[in-house]
């Protein structure tokens, strides 16, 4: 592209009041990690690269399927036939789309062991996840680290995002005490998603970014924003009053960062010549089969009693079996990879 | 008016799948219980032994529960009870 001012590109966003050439400025001088590239992931990067962000990583453990192309907006067809990693492929069209500014592609499964390598260099993390382990690891690191960060979630047609600011708004923490226990709250797969729906949550996220960015803090959001493009639902519940929940959040109040420590979360092993893996996940309370049985239903076939449940997966020609056990230990026969079944059991058992 | 409970889609089913539930009460407390005599599958949905789950928000008219009187905050006719879950995916 040729052009005489290289912010002509941007001359548009830059009449907004609250940006101009100094927002503009300072959005070309800022870094963002992108915690995944799925539907809100792309939505973000593809808005972020746009805008003018200088510096997008962009980290991702997986690859581009054809059920993603309803909603993942960053890829198409040709990405599915070369195999490509979903960060690689963004980093393509985004280098496309904006060749002055700087974009990262990372193929990795984001854990507590490499988080803060991804995360250090960075103004601001966005959530771009499809699970409550690395948004509450996101928010453990964010809060140690005192860097902002934009958590949003979307299922069905419903989405919900809120902007953490350490030390001036609650932390995820703070609202969300717990997540809800695996199988209890649906997942893209279980539940199926609303393009739309990702798609504005994501567009907000996106917006709060460049807020912050561009240096409008006092422009944030400071509600817990939920919408049903369904139900016709939009609310902005307050959560202020939350932050530090009395001096006893433990993450924000009392920084243990339990995620961080390996407290909570999964943990896999291969289980050797069996082409089995097992996915351990520390929780308090027993599963639920019942619960877990329903929405598993219309994925795969479904049995189980008192002491484990099998479910059986034919995805993309693939043939999975999980065993679950009550104490939310699973067993995904198919694959020996590690990376591989931490992503099936975030998509199916919905952790 | 009437006080009304919007259940969220996760817990519809249990719900009879009903995105409104309207029910009495002049606490929050009644109010969650006039909802599980309506629905008795959402109890142990909200409920671990007496105690809310800890993932499941209550916000009336928009404000936290854990801020005002907890299950003691009182209610009125035209109150809009939303219980709110967080939300996975993405």
């Amino acid at each position: 592209m040729q052009t005489t001012d290289p912010l002509e590109r941007y001359s548009r966003q830059m009449r907004l009041p609250g940006i101009g050439k100094a927002g503009q400025e300072r959005l070309l001088a800022s870094r963002v990690t992108l915690c995944g590239c799925g539907a809100l992931g792309t939505v973000l990067a593809n808005a972020l690269v746009r805008a003018g962000v200088g510096f997008v990583r962009i980290v991702d453990r997986d690859f581009v399927e054809p059920s993603n192309l309803q909603r993942q907006v960053l890829f198409d067809e040709t990405d599915i036939a070369e195999n490509l990693p979903k960060a690689e492929a963004a980093a393509r069209k985004l280098r496309q789309i904006n060749s002055t500014v700087t974009i990262e592609p990372i193929v990795a499964d984001i854990n507590r062991s490499n988080i803060e390598d991804l995360c250090h260099d960075v103004d601001l993390i966005l959530d771009g996840s499809d699970n409550f382990e690395l948004r509450y690891l996101i928010n453990d690191l964010a809060i140690k680290l005192s860097k902002p960060w934009v958590y949003a979630g979307a299922v069905g047609s419903e989405g919900m995002s809120m902007t953490i600011v350490p030390g001036q708004t609650p932390c995820l923490r703070c609202v969300f005490e717990a997540a809800p226990a695996p199988g209890e709250a649906g997942t893209c797969e279980t539940a199926g998603v609303l393009g739309p729906a990702v798609g504005v949550i994501a567009n907000f996220q996106a917006a709060e970014a460049l807020k912050i960015l561009s240096g409008n803090l006092a422009a944030i959001n400071r509600d817990l924003l939920v919408l049903n493009l369904w139900d016709n639902i939009i609310r902005r519940v307050r959560i202020a009053p939350l932050a530090g929940r009395k001096g006893k959040c433990p993450c924000c109040a009392l920084r243990r960062f339990e995620w961080l420590e390996g407290e909570h979360g999964t943990q896999t092993t291969t289980l050797c010549g069996r082409n089995a893996v097992q996915v351990s996940h520390r929780r308090s309370s027993r599963l639920d089969f019942e619960t877990l049985a329903q929405s598993l239903r219309t994925s795969g076939s479904v049995t189980y009693n008192k002491f484990l449940l099998k479910f059986q997966l034919n995805e993309n020609g693939e043939f999975y079996e999980f065993t679950v056990f009550p104490d939310g230990r699973a067993i995904i026969k198919g694959t020996s990879e590690p990376d591989k079944a931490r992503i099936l059991y975030a998509r199916y058992v919905g952790y | 008016m009437a006080i009304l409970v919007e259940i969220p889609p996760p817990l519809r089913e249990a719900a009879g799948g009903n995105v409104h539930i309207q029910v009495t009460g002049t606490t929050v407390g009644e109010a969650l219980t006039d909802l599980i005599r309506q629905h008795p599958a959402l109890g142990t949905k909200l409920f671990d032994n007496g105690q809310l789950r800890p993932y499941i928000n209550v916000f009336v008219n928009d404000e936290d529960i854990r801020y005002l009187e907890e299950l003691q905050t009182p209610i009125q006719d035209g109150t809009t009870i939303a219980l709110i879950p967080a939300v996975a995916g993405g």
